[in-house]
């Protein structure tokens, strides 16, 4: 289990999240939503020190998760970051094989399997015929589902995903939402960001729901809709179509 | 790509170690008076002690060729780690003013203490080259700049430098440094004594960068990937930045403001081996070294008796190259990671 515990972020002096308490449950996927600037980003940025905690705590499975050093959280944690402020030249399959990095030290070079990892990773995210192209030739898509085979490359336990489906189109949106399904079977904790609600309630097994820089609700899908909160956090009414294999989500 | 790696290692680097070998082999055969290989062989051997051959070749030709590879590999690696640390494929030592703020605290140095011991020099320059790489890094990071403004700066930061160094020298007239020469870069006058400091410093640091090169790979993904594979980027750049201020801080206190080593050989690098820091250093490092002497020969057969300091060589090749990196795209792509 991933626990938040009055968690206090700011930044120059500026508070951006204030005592967020909030636990995410091992094996599950559990989907974190909210408007625009809730602070969804921040609270993830604070497990790769993207965003500094100030006060507070985050446990992992019970340890001090922020006085671990920086290698040993990366063996546990993936953390897919939304913003690519670079994207590197270099051919998909290297930058699949960087997810080895908390693995690798000064002594401990590549072995057999690190390779197989790293082999698995391109598969996985269906990204073995390109794995010789260059990232920076390829579409948006493609790319992201490397930078995905490079976090998956890391094979941690936590699998954390800021917005992975930005770059993706239908078809590839429902083909990550499978892979998720995938992972979750596998026994992975997956964590991710999402802005598609519908998608959102279709595969969480928990929701976050931010709002204002605090966590409005944290609850299972059925019980967000039973209580509304989403319609009263996002300000729109959802109706829900059923048939007999599941159900349907329009918000208007 | 590991397999690419080891190839590339094989093949081409034995491929540039022969290029210095024969290129420090020139630089101690060819020269204002020509020696015959076999009367330097006999010198390095040991022999004919007392020969102007053997003198000409142990106080002259020697620690020219000696400083020669030491300033090319030791500005090549600092743009390599520069390049890597901004994200910025126009940096270079020369280019966000490290080796101006070198310069001017030799300069500086000279002038308060008159004479100068053989370490107090290496120290002072690098003291300046740290002070302007972390003045020009702190601007770049806080205004998130973009790649032009942050080469924008540093050319004003050098320009503010050299102004520096041109008071200094116009001020103190007792300074024994020939300013045209210091300004623009010269090998010329070398002795062993004055390089020992300044030559184990630069060997050490390489040695260091080396070992880091599996990081740098890592923080060319970007700093919250980075951050993500566990890097701790704050630390991994600060020495970064210390140890390319030791390299071009070093280079600077015995070559002066030798420019553009550190931007061509890194991107000539990159295009001819690609981006991999574990391949990209040791290739700039021997190539740079080579690209110095060969500069450095030119400078002193091309109008014999007359010499031209290897610095005026250098920007007469890496002048158009740069503008070419400037104006084409994928020169400035290519780099980014």
């Amino acid at each position: 289990m991933l626990e938040f515990r009055q968690v206090d972020v700011r930044c120059s002096f500026v508070p951006i999240l204030n005592d967020i308490s909030v636990s995410f449950q091992k094996g599950k996927i559990t989907t974190v939503i909210g408007p625009n600037g809730c602070g969804k980003t921040t609270l993830l940025q604070c497990l790769n020190g993207s965003s500094k905690v100030t006060s507070g705590s985050i446990l992992l499975d019970g340890t001090d998760y922020l006085a671990m050093p920086f290698k040993e959280r990366a063996r546990k944690l993936s953390f897919l970051p939304q913003v690519r402020t670079i994207i590197p030249a270099l051919p998909v399959k290297t930058l699949v094989e960087h997810g080895r990095f908390p693995h690798l030290g000064f002594a401990r070079r590549k072995s057999k399997k690190d390779n197989e990892i790293v082999a698995n990773a391109l598969d996985f995210a269906q990204i073995a015929p390109y794995a010789a192209q260059y990232a920076d030739t390829l579409s948006g898509g493609i790319r992201q589902r490397a930078f995905f085979a490079m976090t998956l490359a890391q094979d941690c336990d936590y699998i954390v995903l800021d917005e992975p489906t930005t770059y993706l189109d239908l078809s590839g949106q429902r083909a990550f939402m499978e892979m998720l399904l995938q992972l979750k079977a596998q026994g992975k904790t997956v964590i991710l960001v999402l802005h598609d609600i519908g998608q959102a309630l279709e595969i969480s097994d928990m929701l976050v729901i931010m709002q204002d820089r605090k966590i409005a609700a944290a609850a299972t899908p059925k019980e967000c809709l039973r209580q509304h909160i989403i319609e009263e956090v996002f300000d729109v009414r959802l109706k829900v179509f059923s048939d007999e294999k599941r159900s349907y989500y329009f918000f208007y | 790509m590991q397999k690419n790696l080891h190839k590339n290692l094989r093949i081409k680097i034995p491929f540039l170690v022969l290029l210095l070998i024969l290129c420090a082999l020139a630089g101690i055969l060819l020269g204002s008076v020509p020696l015959s290989p076999k009367n330097v062989l006999r010198c390095l051997a040991g022999l004919d002690k007392d020969s102007t051959t053997y003198i000409l070749v142990n106080t002259v030709r020697l620690p020219r060729v000696f400083g020669a590879c030491l300033a090319g590999m030791g500005l090549a690696t600092a743009g390599v780690i520069l390049q890597s640390v901004m994200n910025n494929s126009l940096a270079s030592p020369n280019t966000i003013g490290v080796n101006s703020g070198a310069g001017f605290a030799v300069m500086l140095t000279l002038m308060c203490s008159g004479s100068s011991t053989a370490m107090r020099l290496p120290a002072a320059a690098f003291a300046g080259a740290l002070f302007t790489t972390l003045t020009i890094f702190g601007l770049a990071y806080m205004a998130d700049s973009s790649r032009t403004t942050i080469i924008l700066a540093g050319i004003t930061v050098s320009s503010f430098l050299n102004a520096g160094i041109n008071t200094i020298k116009l001020l103190d007239t007792d300074i024994t440094v020939n300013l045209t020469t210091f300004m623009i870069g010269s090998l010329s006058g070398l002795t062993f004594d004055s390089l020992r400091f300044p030559a184990a410093a630069i060997i050490a640091a390489l040695f260091l960068s080396f070992l880091a090169a599996k990081s740098i790979n890592v923080l060319n993904l970007g700093d919250d990937i980075a951050r993500s594979l566990g890097l701790n980027v704050t630390l991994v750049r600060l020495v970064l930045l210390i140890l390319s201020s030791i390299l071009s801080g070093c280079v600077v206190s015995y070559a002066g403001l030798l420019s553009f080593v550190g931007l061509i050989v890194p991107h000539i690098c990159r295009r001819l081996f690609g981006n991999d820091a574990r391949c990209l250093l040791p290739c700039s490092a021997l190539l740079g070294a080579s690209f110095v002497l060969i500069c450095d020969i030119l400078g002193r057969m091309l109008f014999a008796p007359f010499e031209l300091p290897a610095g005026v060589l250098m920007s007469f090749v890496g002048g158009p190259f740069f503008l070419y990196l400037l104006f084409t795209k994928k020169g400035g792509r290519r780099v980014n990671a």
